[in-house]
C-alpha cells in the first residue's frame, strides 16, 4: 500500500520538516479546525471574487503593487542590517526569532520542502513583479508601471481563482481531439510493434531476464509517450496561433490560465489514455515473455551419489532447456518430494506433475516462481574494521577509483558489518532472510571454477563485550544474489544452541551482521545498499503501477513545460527548449557540481583561458590579470548555473523505472515525494505560461 | 438623451513592430469614435487601411501603442467583455475537425452555458443559417460560404449585444448576401449593436447608420449615411400640376407658389462616388482630413 505510515512519516519529514509537530499551532488548533477554516475560507473567497466585477482597479493594482515593493523593500532592508550589524548581535537575534519562530511554528519545520518551496516562489513573484515593473516603466514610465504591474499580479491571482472548470474541461477536450486529429493512434500502434519485435532486442541467456523484460517494455513505454507528449504540447498553441483559431476562442470570455490549464489537462488526458492500455499490454507481455515450464525425463534421472540420509532427494537431474536455460532437479521417487534449482533468478513450483509425451514419461514443473517480485528491503548502516580488527572508515580501495564498494581483505581481521534496526520477532517469524551481492576481487586466480569463500557472522550490539557468533560459511556468488537466512535456532561449530532473538536481537530490535573474506589474498567489496534483509514481499503488479505512475508524472510535467513554451516561442523552438530542459534536468548532478566547483581546471571561462594556453586542468592557475578576469566571470556564470540548477527538475531522479526493473518495491513515500516534486514544478511552469501568453498580442 | 456608449476609442493608435522591436507599419493612427447601443456603425476603407486592426484592438486582440479602447465601459482586454459580444473574424477561423455541432458546441461551452440551452440554441443557430443539411460533416469539407455561415452561428451563439462583423458578406452568394443584410437589420430591430466593416459599398450604403471611413490608418469622413450622402449645392425638384407652356417659367412659378411642389431636396450621390472623392483627395492632399461632404452628427 501506498498509504503504509512507515512509508508516510518521511515522507511528511521531508514535506513539512523536522519539528513542525511541536509548534503551539499545530499543538493548540486541531487539525481538523485548521482545515475547515482554510477549506472555507477559501470557498467563501473564491465564491466573493466569482461574483466580483472586472479586472484589478488601477486602484487595486496599486495596492498590490505596494505589497509586493513592500516585500522587496523588506527583504532588501534585512540583508543590509543583517550586513551592518555586528555578529554578535545577529548571533542573539537569530536564535530570540528562531525562538519565537519555534514555539508558533516547530523547531524543525524550515527544514520542510513546503517552507522551501514557498521561500522559492516569493523570490521567484518578487522577481516577476519587479520585470514586470521594468518593461511596463520603459514605456509608460514608472508611475503608471507601479499600478499596472500590480494590476498584472491582481488579474494573475483572479485568473487562477476564477477557473471555470467547464470551459477548462471544454478545452481541454479539444486538445484531445486536435491529438486523435493528429494520429496519436500511430504511437500506439508503434509500440504494439516494438513489441511483437521484441525478440530482437530480449537476450534469453540473460542471467536475469525479468530485469530485461521489465526494463524494455519500461524504457519503450516512458520513451513513446515522453515524446509524444512533447510533440502534442509544444506544436499546438504555435498552429492555433499560427491558424488563428486562438482569434475565435479568446474572443469568448476565456481567461487565458483557462486555455494553459486545458491545453495541459487535455495532453495529459492523452497520454494518460495511452499509459493505461499500454501498462496493461506490458504487464501481460512480461507475465507471458517469462513463463514456461521445464520437462524432466524419469529415465535420465540419476542416483544422487552419497546421498545422505536426512536430504529429501535420491535422484538427481537436469531439465529440458525452456528459454536458454535448465534447472537441476532433485527428486525423492519414494515420496516424490522434489526440489527445483534456482536458475536465471527464479525456481518453479512444485509438486512435478507427471506426464507421458510420445511414449516417454517425464516429470513437468509448475511455472516459474520468483521471476517477477517487488522486494521490500530493510537495509542497513555499514561500517568497517581493518585487518587488525580495529574500527575503520572504510575499507581498502583495491585500486578501481569508480567503484562505490569498498574491500575487506581475506584472511585477516577485516569485516564489513552491517547493523540493523526494528529487527521484531513477529515481523521475522521465520528468521532472517538475507540478500547480498558481494563483488570478490581475485589478486591470484586460485581455481576460477570455486567459489570464494566468506563466512557471515552475527552480534549482540547491546554491549561491547558480546563476540560475534558464525553462522554459516559460503561460497560468494559473482553477480547475482545470494540469498541466505539467518535461522530462529542453529548450533554453533563448538555445539552451543543459539537463538536468534532471545541471544543476537538486543531487546531495542537491534542487530549487527558480519561479513569476512576467508580466503587469503582475495578480496570482497560492499556497499550499504549491499545487503539488506528481505523482510516480506510487496505486490509486484501494485509495484509495476508505481512504475507506470512515475511515468505518468514525468509525462505531466513534459506536457506543462511543453506548453509553457509554446506561449511564447513558435512550435518547433519551443519543442527544442522543452527537449533542452529535459537535458539539463538529467545532467542536474554534474551542473551543481560545476556551480559548486567540484570539477577540475575551474569554471567554463577558467577552463576555456587554460585550453588557449595549453595548460593543465589540474595546475594551479598562475595569477595574474586574465586569471583575476577568468575567475571572476566564472563566478558570476557558476551563480547563474548554480541558480539554474535550483530551478531546474532533476529529472535524473525522476525514473523509478529502476526499483521495478531490479525488483524492488518502490517506496510509498518515494511515490508521494515525486507526486509532490512534479506538482511543484507544474504550479510554477503554468504560471509563467499563463503570463506569457496573458501578455502577448495573440493577433500579433 | 443620447442613447448609451457601447464603444469608446480615444485616440487609439496602432504601430506594428517586428521581432526586434522596430517599427514596420503604423496601422492606425488616434482614431476617436463613438458606438452606442441600437446602431449599426461601419467601418469602410481600401485594402490595409486598418479597419482589421481596429476590430481586433476593440477585443484585445492586440494592444494599442497608444491611447485606449473601451467596450462597455470597460477596457478592451477585460476578458468578460466578451460575455455580451460576438465576433465573426475575416476568415472563419474555426477547428477544422470538428463538425458544425461539435463547432458550437465547444463555443458553447466556454460561455459555460447549461447543456440544454446550449442544445436549443445550437438547432436553432444551424437552421438559421441554413446549414442544417450538413451540420455533421468535417469543417475541412465547408466551402467558403458555408464556412462563412457556420462562422456567423459561432458569432451568435451568446445572444451577444455587440457584434463585430470583419467583412460580413465575402463568400456569400447573392442570396446569403441578401441574407446577411437582412439578418443585421434584424440584429438591430432587436436591440442590439453592430459594428462591421467592409469594402462592399453597396452593404454598407443599405445597412448601416452612421459609417467612418478610413485611410492608411486614419479617420477620413464619419457621419450618418444619409447626411453623408447628401449633395448641398444642388437642389432636385419634383413637380406635377405645371403644363409644358409654363415649363418655361417654372423658375417664377415656383417663386411665385403656383405650382404644387411635392418635393425639393438635395440629390443624393451614391457611396461609391463619395469613397472614391475622399480617396482620390487624401491621394493628391496626403494627412489633410477631408471634411464638408457632410455634417457630422
Ligand atoms: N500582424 C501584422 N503585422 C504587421 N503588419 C500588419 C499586421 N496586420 C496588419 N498589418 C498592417 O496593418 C495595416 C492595416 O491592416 P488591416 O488588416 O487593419 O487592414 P484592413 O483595413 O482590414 O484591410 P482589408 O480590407 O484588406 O482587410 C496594413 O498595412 C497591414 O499590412
Ligand atoms: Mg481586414
Amino acid at each position: 500500500m501506498v498509504l503504509d505510515l512507515t512509508d508516510v512519516t518521511p515522507f511528511l519529514t521531508w514535506l513539512f520538516g523536522l519539528g513542525w509537530t511541536d509548534g503551539a499551532i499545530f499543538g493548540l488548533i486541531p487539525l481538523i479546525v485548521v482545515l475547515l477554516l482554510v477549506g472555507g475560507g477559501a470557498t467563501w473567497l473564491v465564491a466573493a471574487i466569482r461574483r466580483g466585477r472586472g479586472a484589478t482597479s488601477p486602484r487595486a493594482g496599486a495596492i498590490v503593487s505596494t505589497a509586493m515593493a513592500a516585500g522587496i523593500g523588506l527583504a532588501v532592508a534585512g540583508i543590509v542590517v543583517w550586513l551592518l550589524l555586528p555578529a554578535k548581535t545577529t548571533a542573539a537575534i537569530q536564535p530570540a526569532f528562531l525562538d519565537g519562530a519555534a514555539w508558533l511554528l516547530g523547531s524543525g519545520w524550515y527544514h520542510g520542502a513546503v517552507y522551501q518551496w514557498l521561500l522559492v516562489a516569493a523570490c521567484a513573484a518578487e522577481l516577476a513583479f519587479a520585470f514586470g515593473w521594468l518593461a511596463s516603466a520603459v514605456r509608460h514610465g514608472p508611475v503608471v508601471a507601479f499600478a499596472t504591474a500590480g494590476q498584472l499580479a491582481g488579474d494573475a491571482v483572479l485568473d487562477t481563482l476564477r477557473i471555470s472548470p467547464r470551459r477548462v474541461a471544454a478545452l481541454a477536450g479539444l486538445a484531445v481531439k486536435e491529438s486523435i486529429r493528429r494520429r496519436v493512434i500511430v504511437v500506439f500502434a508503434v509500440f504494439i510493434v516494438i513489441l511483437l519485435f521484441a525478440g530482437w532486442y530480449l537476450d534469453p541467456k540473460n542471467p536475469n531476464p525479468a530485469r530485461i523484460y521489465l526494463d524494455f517494455v519500461l524504457t519503450a513505454t516512458s520513451y513513446l509517450v515522453l515524446l509524444l507528449a512533447l510533440f502534442l504540447s509544444s506544436l499546438s498553441l504555435p498552429a492555433d496561433l499560427k491558424s488563428r483559431t486562438l482569434h475565435t476562442v479568446v474572443t469568448k470570455p476565456v481567461r487565458m490560465s483557462e486555455v494553459v490549464l486545458g491545453r495541459i489537462a487535455g495532453f495529459t488526458a492523452v497520454t494518460t489514455l495511452l499509459l493505461l492500455p499500454m501498462s496493461a499490454i506490458s504487464y501481460a507481455f512480461v507475465q507471458r515473455g517469462l513463463a514456461h515450464t521445464h520437462d524432466v525425463l524419469i529415465d535420465d534421472l540419476q542416483p544422487v551419489r552419497g546421498s545422505t540420509p536426512g536430504q529429501p532427494a535420491s535422484l538427481q537431474g537436469r531439465t529440458t532447456v525452456v528459454s536458454a536455460h535448465s534447472h537441476k532437479v532433485f527428486v525423492d521417487s519414494a515420496t516424490n518430494a522434489a526440489a527445483v534449482e534456482m536458475e536465471q533468478r527464479h525456481t518453479h513450483s512444485l509438486p512435478l506433475q507427471k506426464i507421458t509425451v510420445g511414449g516417454k514419461a517425464m516429470y513437468r514443473t509448475g511455472p516459474a516462481e520468483g521471476m517477477l517480485v517487488a522486494r521490500v528491503p530493510v537495509y542497513g548502516k555499514l561500517a568497517f574494521r581493518d585487518r587488525t580488527g580495529q574500527p575503520a572508515e572504510k575499507g581498502i580501495n583495491v585500486g578501481d577509483e569508480w567503484t562505490y564498494r569498498s574491500f575487506i581483505e581475506g584472511g585477516s581481521l577485516a569485516t564489513a558489518i552491517w547493523s540493523f534496526q526494528g529487527i521484531t520477532e513477529d515481523r521475522f517469524k521465520d528468521g532472517l532472510p538475507l540478500e547480498m551481492t558481494i563483488e570478490s576481487f581475485r589478486t591470484h586466480k586460485g581455481i576460477i571454477e570455486k567459489a570464494v569463500l566468506g563466512s557471515l557472522l552475527v552480534r549482540n550490539p547491546s554491549s561491547d563485550k558480546n563476540k560475534p557468533v558464525t553462522v554459516e560459511i559460503f561460497g560468494a556468488k559473482d553477480f547475482a544474489i545470494d540469498a541466505h537466512k539467518i535461522p530462529r535456532q542453529w548450533q554453533t561449530a563448538g555445539g552451543k544452541k543459539i537463538d536468534l532473538f532471545k541471544d543476537i536481537v538486543s531487546k531495542d530490535g537491534q542487530i549487527e551482521i558480519w561479513l569476512r573474506c576467508d580466503d587469503r589474498g582475495q578480496y570482497f567489496g560492499c556497499a550499504q545498499a549491499d545487503m539488506y534483509l528481505r523482510a516480506s514481499d510487496a505486490s509486484f503488479a501494485w509495484n509495476f503501477v508505481k512504475g507506470y505512475l512515475a511515468i505518468w508524472l514525468t509525462s505531466l510535467l513534459v506536457v506543462s513545460l511543453g506548453v509553457m513554451f509554446s506561449t511564447f516561442l513558435s512550435g518547433p523552438v519551443a519543442m527544442l527548449a522543452t527537449l533542452g530542459t529535459l537535458v539539463a534536468g538529467f545532467f542536474h548532478d554534474f551542473m551543481l557540481r560545476l556551480a559548486t566547483g567540484q570539477t577540475l581546471g575551474g569554471g567554463p571561462f577558467e577552463s576555456i583561458g587554460r585550453i588557449l594556453n595549453q595548460e593543465n586542468m589540474t595546475a594551479q592557475a598562475a595569477p595574474g590579470v586574465a586569471t583575476t578576469v577568468a575567475q571572476t566571470l566564472d563566478a558570476v556564470a557558476k551563480f547563474g548555473l548554480y541558480l539554474l540548477a535550483a530551478v531546474l527538475p532533476d529529472f535524473s531522479r525522476f525514473s523509478l523505472a529502476e526499483f521495478v526493473a531490479s525488483g524492488f518495491s518502490i517506496p510509498g513515500d518515494t511515490v508521494l515525494t515525486y507526486a509532490c516534486r512534479t506538482f511543484a514544478f507544474v504550479l510554477p511552469v503554468f504560471v509563467v505560461g499563463y503570463l506569457c501568453l496573458k501578455n502577448r498580442e495573440v493577433a500579433q | 438623451m443620447q442613447p448609451e456608449v457601447i464603444i469608446e476609442t480615444r485616440s487609439l493608435s496602432k504601430v506594428y513592430r517586428d521581432f526586434w522591436g522596430r517599427q514596420k507599419v503604423r496601422a492606425l493612427k488616434s482614431l476617436d469614435m463613438e458606438v452606442r447601443r441600437g446602431e449599426i456603425f461601419g467601418l469602410l476603407g481600401p485594402n490595409g487601411s486598418g479597419k482589421s486592426t481596429t476590430i481586433k484592438l476593440i477585443l484585445g486582440l492586440l494592444f494599442p501603442t497608444s491611447g485606449q479602447a473601451l467596450v462597455f465601459g470597460q477596457d478592451a482586454r477585460e476578458v468578460t467583455k466578451n460575455q455580451r459580444i460576438g465576433y465573426l473574424p475575416e476568415e472563419s477561423y474555426l477547428y477544422k475537425f470538428l463538425n458544425a455541432e461539435e463547432t458550437l458546441d465547444f463555443y458553447g461551452r466556454l460561455f459555460n452555458m447549461p447543456r440544454a440551452v446550449r442544445r436549443q440554441r445550437i438547432a436553432d443557430l444551424i437552421e438559421m443559417v441554413g446549414l442544417n443539411w450538413a451540420k455533421r460533416r468535417q469543417l475541412k469539407e465547408y466551402s467558403k460560404g458555408m464556412t462563412r455561415r457556420i462562422g456567423l452561428a459561432q458569432a451568435l451563439i451568446n445572444d451577444p449585444e455587440l457584434i463585430l462583423l470583419d467583412e460580413p458578406t465575402t463568400g456569400l452568394d447573392p442570396i446569403g448576401t441578401r441574407e446577411m443584410k437582412d439578418l443585421i437589420i434584424k440584429l438591430k430591430e432587436q436591440g442590439k449593436t453592430v459594428l462591421m466593416c467592409s469594402h462592399l459599398l453597396a452593404d454598407v450604403q443599405d445597412v448601416c447608420d452612421r459609417i467612418a471611413i478610413l485611410y492608411q490608418g486614419e479617420l477620413k469622413e464619419m457621419g450618418r449615411v444619409d447626411n453623408l450622402l447628401k449633395v448641398r449645392d444642388v437642389t432636385e425638384i419634383r413637380a406635377t400640376g405645371l403644363t409644358p407652356l409654363a415649363q418655361e417659367e417654372i423658375r417664377l412659378a415656383i417663386e411665385r407658389n403656383n405650382g404644387h411642389i411635392l418635393n425639393m431636396d438635395n440629390p443624393t450621390t451614391t457611396l461609391e462616388d463619395l469613397f472614391l472623392k475622399i480617396i482620390r483627395e487624401s491621394e493628391e492632399h496626403p494627412g489633410r482630413r477631408v471634411r464638408g461632404v457632410g455634417e457630422r452628427t
